[in-house]
């Protein structure tokens, strides 16, 4: 006997994620790559520099390795 | 629970954690950044000022923007996977759910990382190693996920096989605690910290932060989990005219 005694009254049903929510996901997570990390992987070094300027106390901030 | 309706709540509460982790930048951790900037320019080294970008000014008022749509990328992103994960999660409300994700996305994100690779103000890092330092947070972001989804997988598992909830939970949470100390000690050591920067301004930089990505964790869990259990209380009592 292992009835789980933590769970709901009524079992939930799965939520329908429709596929484009992955595709959504990513683009949200690169999003966040390209604000906090892109130093040079995917932008010129000009690009990538001004970028990382102009972002440098959030990255700091968010505690993401910076300079 | 509509997909769509759940997508809504994430971006709404992404932009009120954004807004939080942005006052706390603005108010808690610039003045740190300040402090760290004046051990900079005391530097005889400091030469590479003269080729500055952007200007301070331009600096402090985009790190406030980026905090704030850094809020709302991780509110959408946490909306798909809480919408994927809901039935699975521990807690009897949606809200109890709602802080269960954000807890386990805070200890993954923010907790572990702060650990290998903590964070450091301006002054400290060396521009040579900011790949390996990157390499190693993004390391153990994904380590800490893998080993969050397998906890979830070794509960389901000795559900089957443990009687008693208190001892399958003591076994996870033990289980969980080996792999996080076995992580810590492989993982090598990040950069030193240079002499001329003082202690007490690395340990309020990392507080500051810490705090910062507190808010944004705390208040993207408490304002999701109140807009789903909003929704969920509309569907189980439609308009109680």
């Amino acid at each position: 006997m292992a009835a789980p005694s933590s769970a709901a009254a009524t079992p939930l049903s799965p939520v329908v994620v429709p596929l484009w929510a992955w595709a959504l996901l990513a683009l949200a997570l690169f999003g966040v790559y390209l604000l906090l990390q892109e130093n040079g992987a995917l932008l010129t070094q000009a690009q990538a520099g001004y970028l990382h300027e102009l972002t440098h106390d959030a990255r700091h901030a968010l505690g993401v390795p910076c300079h | 629970m509509r997909f769509s309706h759940l997508l809504r709540h994430g971006a709404l509460a992404g932009a009120v954690a954004g807004v939080s982790a942005a006052s706390v930048l603005w108010l808690v951790v610039e003045p740190v950044i300040r402090r760290a900037l004046a051990v900079e320019d005391a530097r005889p080294s400091h030469e590479h000022a003269h080729e500055e970008l952007v200007t301070r000014g331009q600096q402090v008022v985009a790190g406030i923007l980026t905090a704030g749509i850094v809020g709302v990328l991780f509110g959408v992103a946490f909306a798909v996977v809480f919408a994927k994960a809901r039935h699975r999660l521990p807690g009897r409300t949606d809200q109890g759910r709602v802080a269960v994700l954000a807890a386990i996305g805070y200890a993954v994100f923010i907790l572990l990382p702060a650990l290998t690779v903590p964070a450091n103000p301006p002054s400290v890092g060396d521009p040579d190693t900011v790949t390996r330092r990157t390499l190693l947070y993004l390391l153990t972001i994904l380590v800490g996920a893998l080993l969050a989804g397998l906890l979830f997988a070794a509960d389901r598992w000795l559900g089957g096989r443990v009687g008693r909830d208190a001892v399958r939970r003591t076994a996870v949470v033990l289980l969980g605690a080996a792999a996080v100390t076995a992580l810590l000690v492989v993982m090598p050591a990040p950069d030193p910290i240079p002499g001329d920067v003082p202690a007490a301004l690395i340990w309020d930089f990392r507080m500051a932060s810490l705090a910062q990505l507190a808010a944004m964790w705390g208040a993207l869990g408490l304002v999701f989990g109140l807009l789903v259990d909003q929704e969920e209380a509309t569907v189980r009592e439609p308009v109680a005219v």
